[in-house]
């Protein structure tokens, strides 16, 4: 066993199996970083584009909760998303949430 | 290289990726084996103001299989932290680094060790600090004495050690990478037609004047072991070895931070045991999958083992040189000395009085009879130059490993299992024309055993 093994849950196909995934898959990947808790704010925050906030002169806004929450698309088909926070990989299936994604990037 | 940016992507992340690893039973302290795992290849010493350090964000793991099935049975893991003393300054020290608590040094690091076993994870070692890189006399005087202050003993007769080292590793990279070119040979080279050279020329080792960052550990043998007590001829000596590295599996860069944040499990990213495993034998396009992979997965790349594209590059590149070898490749014969060599260890009855043999899963590991004692004069050539206690009954820090397995793919270990084969007397001769002696400033007789790094003031990069 290795600490790799040790250190997460087992949850969630492995890199490989996600590469292998990807190109099978052939399909469009999408990634969202959302502070924790803030899993609301997608769909708002994807109906903006991003900015470079710092050239805009706007303040930072406070850590929501530290470790940062990413939500990675890799085939909108499945509607399977893989949401990774702290050590954790955790493969969700909601249909209606990955359509609002591919909605607002479009 | 052994593995120094072997494969596409971990060339691009240099502090992830491993470049040696060795494992030996101390010759000063023979109830002990030493597990060595470098990386971050290829530092030009003066590679200031940002000296090299450890990835805070890597996870560093050594593995021991004791069981033979090519599954490790105790992991150590390293993680490391960076601390600065004040972010206001641009310098890596403030004046003279005369300890390892100087007030003068800025930029820091320390790591913890974890011994996983049985699925359980116990930290070993705590906020060790690392030396500082080798800068220079006005930087770092007595720089030997102040990277000995970073060999830590943390109890159960355990010494460890993280920090830059001098490259031990040898090789004429600069020949071998222009088409397989060897200088003590050069002038047989085919030279595709453009008679290049007409004379042999001494090796150039490429690797000479630059550092590594090495973990090291030094661990009484009975720890590495099932209970009891072990032979020369008992499997249950025999103990394999490797390294990885890990990262989390999403890396972001975080614009507001101006620092990457990561996320998820810890994935593979590199891994290594024997030498120039992954280097020479597994092609481009599997290279970075190789490298994400245990070793109990080589069992799909054996066939790269037993029909290793150099054998038969050799006899293209160096016509008329290698005729048995030649038609060994064209007979498409299965190289199963190498398979052995590298993928189970060497069976009882093969080699006298000596055996490394871990069971038939076939896996790519350093594999040590920790019953060898270390040799009174050893022979950088380990077992083909009659000396079992070196490469590839594990490996020290000294052994000749390029030209081990260079003569080894030109066919010398075949009559291991085939004793009607005669090696091309060239394939006994072949060599990148280097020696344990071209590493400048050698290596020590004590745990680390790899040398103290070139400062950057003595050699500028």
């Amino acid at each position: 066993m290795s600490a790799q093994s040790h250190l997460e849950p087992a949850a969630g196909p492995s890199r490989r199996s996600m590469l292998r995934g990807a190109g099978a898959a052939g399909a469009v990947g999408l990634a969202a970083a959302v502070g924790v808790g803030a899993a609301s704010g997608v769909a708002s925050a994807a109906t903006r584009p991003a900015t470079d906030h710092r050239a805009a002169g706007a303040e930072r806004p406070a850590d929501a909760a530290g470790a940062p929450l990413v939500v990675y698309l890799r085939d909108a088909a499945s509607g399977e998303l893989d949401v990774f926070s702290g050590t954790n990989h955790t493969v969700i299936r909601d249909q209606a949430l990955v359509a609002r994604l591919t909605n607002a990037v479009r | 290289m052994s593995s120094h940016r072997e494969a596409p992507e971990i060339s691009k992340d240099p502090v992830a990726d491993s470049t040696d690893v060795y494992a030996f039973v101390s010759p000063d302290k023979p109830d002990t084996v030493t597990l060595i795992a470098n990386y971050i290849p290829l530092q030009g010493p003066a590679g200031g103001p940002n000296f090299y350090s450890f990835g805070d964000d890597v996870l560093y793991e050594i593995h021991i299989d004791n069981g033979g099935n090519g599954q490790d049975n105790i992991t150590y893991a390293f993680h490391f932290q960076t601390k600065l003393r004040d972010p206001n300054t641009f310098l890596y020290n403030v004046g003279p680094i005369l300890s390892l608590n100087s007030p003068n040094w800025n930029s820091r690091q320390f790591y913890n060790v974890t011994r996983i076993q049985h699925g359980k994870s116990v930290m070993i070692g705590s906020n060790l600090p690392c030396p500082p890189c080798n800068i220079g006399p006005l930087s770092t005087p007595n720089y030997a004495n102040l990277a000995n202050e970073a060999v830590h003993s943390i109890g159960g007769g355990i010494k460890v050690f993280a920090g830059q080292r001098a490259e031990g590793f040898y090789v004429d990279l600069g020949s071998i990478f222009d088409l397989a070119n060897l200088r003590p040979f050069e002038e047989l080279h085919a030279q595709y037609g453009m008679h290049v050279f007409s004379k042999p020329a001494a090796g150039v080792n490429a690797t000479a004047h630059l550092n590594v960052h090495s973990i090291a550990l030094q661990i009484p043998t009975s720890e590495l072991l099932r209970p009891g007590k072990h032979g020369v001829s008992d499997s249950a000596a025999v103990i394999g070895v490797w390294t990885t590295a890990s990262r989390q599996q999403v890396t972001l860069w975080d614009d507001w931070k101006g620092e990457n944040v990561n996320s998820g499990p810890f994935r593979q990213v590199s891994r290594l045991g024997n030498p120039l495993f992954n280097e020479v034998l597994i092609p481009l396009g599997s290279k970075d999958l190789w490298n994400s992979l245990p070793p109990t997965d080589d069992k799909r790349f054996a066939d790269y083992v037993a029909h290793p594209e150099l054998a038969g590059l050799l006899p293209a590149l160096y016509p008329n040189v290698f005729p048995n070898l030649e038609k060994l490749v064209k007979a498409g014969t299965a190289r199963a000395d190498l398979e052995a060599i590298l993928l189970t260890g060497i069976p009882t009855g093969i080699v006298p009085g000596f055996q490394n043999y871990t069971g038939p899963e076939q896996a790519d590991m350093l594999r040590l009879n920790t019953a060898i004692k270390p040799a009174r004069k050893p022979n950088a050539l380990g077992l083909i130059g009659g000396d079992p206690a070196g490469f590839p009954n594990g490996r020290r820090v000294f052994d000749d490993v390029v030209t081990v397995e260079l003569r080894a793919i030109a066919g010398v270990t075949y009559p291991l299992v085939n004793p009607k084969y005669k090696p091309d007397a060239a394939a006994g001769a072949i060599t990148d024309g280097l020696t344990a002696k071209s590493v400048p400033g050698g290596y020590l007789n004590h745990f680390p055993y790899l040398g103290v790094p070139h400062s950057g003031f003595s050699t500028p990069s």
